[in-house]
């Protein structure tokens, strides 16, 4: 058919000018466009990636990787390219908004920010007045104009600040915390040998770990083991991959521990110079078998034998790499703990290609008018709770359960920057009663996302490329301070999170507290750059990085101390133990799932960024909906097809969704991509595509960090339908 | 061109990958469509994947592929305007004006490369993002990738990194059989 095509217009190519005259006049001559190249940095994920905003006559046309950065290592992936439709989504919140309906009907009124703001100040000062400032619960995620908002809770006279880590790597900083007094970096540029359990990198994106452990893979032959219950890109690419039970990472852990203990495979100067406890850890992991962790993990104990063995040998250039979000089950710390404890031993510490505590950069800092410390104890009771947790990050879940009990006291009002709470946590039914029991709730956003849709008033905030923010210095191997900066005024009546503080705070009495410019705060933090024209440099190229190769080795000289109790590294934890937590990590075999069920894992996927993106059309193009994983074993005998629709129901919630039948996923498991299936018709892209895993995630934690665990749903599945995916 | 770029001879430009390093992660494909204002639901550049074997023991692989920029392109072949052409450094484009839309160039294509874009009403293609060539810069798939997995640059650079490449790894293409002569590298 080909050559016959080829054959057939042959004999037209030969005087091709003279059938298409007339379409050959019709040459536009065109206009030479204004282009402007701006540095900034992306906003898609938490990467904060430097990018190269290319605007032809005040237009975003693209976005360029910055190749200054060495955290995005010149990359820019799907999202951040992406982040023009986001830009551009007709779908936008464009002006304040004041709910005219029911809660959650969307019935909105389009207002001033004059009068968005005096009502968001008037409700808020009537909850202060009635029940005082910590009634009003000040709810944030991560970036760079985050700070603002804290502050301004902080003022206002809440203790309730409630930040994102106990939704994402809480246990992983405080077990890192609690053994090294910091939490690292893993250098994967120059390891040799890496096992990554409960991180998904070349899935979930993290740089620059995503790049350097292609290229540490790839090109440098370092060996990737990876224990996961499905089959991941990352699994695809590893060495060895191990479908693991879920849940019982930590077996496999302590059974490493076991074998190179037993074996004398540890670095025994190291060991006994820095770390403290190894008498403790010996015994504790006698018991820890390879033949008992393959009853428990799956994973054969030869492989354990051999990869614990295979990853002692290769230290200092190994890693037992700690992911990022790190929440899944009830004992998340402990098993974080292990892993931790486990790349101490080989002595890897702060030796290229090991795990590497994290390099600086100084920022100024602009001095502002301090506020008197909230006079209330925090709602989530963190401190008898979670003891050894950040207290200034809160636990989140813990702080819903109270707030819908009533306890310790009322909570009556909600503000929210740049968080979805009905999609980042688990049981979105709860979270929405939370939502419905508030007397007040705002939200501050650059899209109507399901909380916004559920609030009193929407205050929109700029999207990334319209605004200026902060300066951020980004701790790593390879430190760095990145400047996000308007590209282009704002397109529609939106303001950047500053500005909204401001005016609340002018109109709560609160204004002293932040009178200053996001240009004297930027100014002020650039100061203390090693440049000549700081301020200039962060404006014209983004990024500062400090000249030369990393460093290695600043924490090994003599006499260092560890920010520890003891000054050294802990295998053993003195302090765990007086809070009431095992010294030493203790394996507890995770909840049994139980005959004809399943275990609901999570993920992500590089196509998409939590719950925030699946309005965006390019991305949708890649990733349009979510669908239920599930293995064909189990298929067969439910009587599921591939595409049929089926029912995934929890003790909380129940969503429906098409099944993919695939061999990728352990048949004890099923999986589904979160971000879907979202109640706010205002984004009509993401509205009712595919379904809500917050709708059947349950609600757990884990004890020592209070980060929520969620891999300890148990769901059934039943077929509802044959056949409704894939038109 | 060749002046600006300060070349003495004529370049003959080609992209090597190294698909073992493709994670899937699509940046290749959303920054194509940004740099090039692709419509929805069409695309110049896309990435294959092969997906087998039976749990436990799985395997998938990943592999970016746009237009091959062929050294005997059959589309230009078949063209019967004239609208597609090669120019001297093999990139093989689409003079828009010319094009009549009549989709010969598009069956007579072994890699499915190119495409009916609704909005210029022509057909449309992998340009090797030529705008960005001729200004001295690599093209947005090539810049944007985590992975690094596209090597670019002028095969008859006998010094350059491209040259360097597929000297010291065997390198296949695909459909050699076509006699199209494709020019898109895959390391092996």
């Amino acid at each position: 058919m080909l050559a016959g095509a080829a054959a057939a217009a042959a004999a037209a190519a030969v005087a091709p000018q003279l059938g298409c005259a007339p379409l050959a006049r019709r040459r536009r001559a065109a206009t030479p466009a204004e282009v402007r190249r701006v540095a900034t940095a992306c906003e898609l994920c938490p990467n904060k990636c430097a990018v190269l905003a290319v605007v032809e006559n005040g237009q975003v046309k693209k976005l360029d990787p910055n190749p200054a950065s060495p955290k995005s290592r010149g990359m820019l992936c799907a999202r951040g390219n992406a982040a023009i439709k986001a830009l551009y989504d007709p779908d936008r919140v464009k002006q304040p908004l004041i709910r005219a309906g029911a809660r959650g009907e969307g019935q909105w009124r389009a207002v001033s920010w004059d009068e968005a703001l005096d009502f968001t100040a008037e409700r808020l000062q009537r909850l202060r007045q009635d029940h005082g400032p910590e009634a009003v619960l000040f709810s944030s995620t991560e970036g760079f104009q985050e700070e603002f908002f804290k502050n301004f809770g902080l003022a206002f006279g809440s203790p309730n600040i409630l930040r994102h880590p106990t939704l994402c790597l809480a246990s992983v900083n405080l077990a890192y915390s609690m053994t090294f007094g910091t939490v690292p970096s893993f250098d994967l540029l120059n390891a040799h040998y890496v096992i990554m359990s409960g991180a998904n990198r070349f899935e979930s994106i993290i740089t620059p770990d995503t790049m350097d452990l292609i290229e540490g893979t790839m090109n440098r032959k370092a060996k990737l083991i990876y224990l996961d219950p499905r089959f991941t890109v990352t699994a695809a690419k590893a060495d060895e991959w191990y479908a693991i039970r879920p849940g019982t990472d930590l077996a496999f852990i302590l059974a490493m521990l076991h074998v190179i203990i037993k074996e004398q495979r540890y670095d025994r100067e190291f060991v006994a110079t820095r770390c403290l406890g190894l008498e403790e850890l010996a015994a504790h992991v006698e018991h820890y078998t390879p033949a008992w962790a393959e009853v428990e993990t799956e994973v054969p104990a030869a492989d354990i034998t051999r990869i614990a063995r295979e990853f002692a040998d290769a230290a200092p250039r190994a890693v037992y790499y700690a992911g990022r979000r790190s929440s899944w089950y009830v004992n998340d710390f402990q098993m974080r703990r292990g892993q931790a404890i486990l790349n101490a031993i080989v002595g890897n510490w702060d030796r290229q290609g090991g795990v590497v505590p994290n390099s600086r950069i100084a920022l100024g800092e602009l001095l502002f008018l301090p506020w008197d410390d909230p006079a209330a104890p925090r709602v989530d009771e963190i401190d008898t709770r979670f003891p050894l947790a950040a207290k200034g990050d809160g636990a989140f879940l813990q702080a819903r359960e109270n707030v819908l009990a009533g306890v310790p006291y009322p909570v009556k009002g909600w503000m929210v920057y740049k968080q979805d709470p009905m999609n980042a946590l688990p049981d979105r039914a709860k979270t929405q009663r939370l939502l419905e029991a508030m007397d007040f709730v705002a939200v501050i956003d650059t899209q109507m996302s399901d909380t916004a849709w559920f609030a009193d008033v929407v205050l929109p905030e700029s999207m990334y490329l319209e605004r200026t923010d902060p300066l951020h210095m980004l701790p790593g191997i390879w430190p760095v301070v990145v400047l996000r900066q308007q590209v282009v005024p704002p397109l529609h009546d939106t303001r950047p999170n500053l500005e909204i503080i401001q005016g609340l705070a002018q109109r709560l009495g609160l204004g002293e507290y932040f009178e200053y410019t996001i240009e004297e705060w930027v100014a002020e933090q650039a100061a203390e750059l090693p440049l000549d024209e700081p301020l200039a440099h962060m404006k014209q190229h983004g990024v500062f990085t400090p000249e030369g190769a990393p460093f290695y080795g600043r924490t090994l000289a003599p006499g260092f101390r560890f920010l520890t109790r003891s000054g050294k590294i802990e295998l053993y934890s003195q302090r765990l133990a007086e809070a009431g937590h095992d010294p030493l990590p203790v394996y507890a075999p995770p909840r049994p799932v139980g005959e004809g069920s399943f275990r609901m894992v999570l993920g992500r996927k590089a196509t998409h960024t939590h719950a925030s993106t699946t309005n965006n059309v390019w991305l949708l193009e890649q990733t349009p909906t979510n669908d239920l994983w599930l293995h064909p074993e189990p298929a067969a005998r439910l009587g599921i097809g591939d595409g049929d629709l089926v029912e995934v129901a929890s003790a909380v919630g129940a969503v429906r969704l098409p099944a993919r039948v695939t061999p990728e996923i352990r048949p004890d498991c099923v999986f589904m991509l979160h971000g879907f299936g979202k109640k706010s018709k205002h984004l009509r892209q993401a509205h009712g595509n595919g379904a809500c895993d917050a709708d059947v995630l349950v609600t757990a934690w884990d004890e020592v960090s209070g980060n929520a665990a969620f891999h300890e749903t148990v769901v059934t599945v039943r077929k509802v339908g044959k056949e409704e995916r894939r038109a | 061109m060749r002046e600006r770029l300060g070349l003495t001879r004529e370049a003959r430009w080609a992209l090597a990958l190294d698909a073992r390093k493709c994670i899937d992660c699509k940046a290749c494909v959303v920054a194509c469509k940004a740099e090039n204002d692709v419509p929805l639901h069409k695309f110049r550049n896309r990435i294959n994947e092969e997906r087998g074997g039976s749990y436990p023991r799985l395997r998938a692989s990943f592999e970016p592929e746009q237009c091959h920029h062929c050294a005997s392109p059959s589309c230009v072949r078949v063209c019967p305007t004239g609208a597609s052409y090669q120019r001297d450094d093999g990139l093989v484009l689409v003079h828009a004006d010319d094009c009549i839309g009549c989709g010969y160039c598009i069956i007579a294509c072994p890699y499915d490369a190119r495409f009916f874009n609704p909005k210029t009403r022509v057909v449309d293609k992998c340009t090797m993002c030529v705008h960005r060539v001729d200004a001295g810069r690599e093209p947005a798939c090539v810049e944007t990738c985590p992975s690094r997995v596209r090597l670019f640059g002028d095969l008859n650079d006998g010094d350059g990194a491209l040259r360097r490449a597929l000297d010291a790894r065997r390198a296949q293409v695909k459909k050699e059989q076509t006699g199209n002569d494709p020019q898109l590298y895959y390391l092996v």
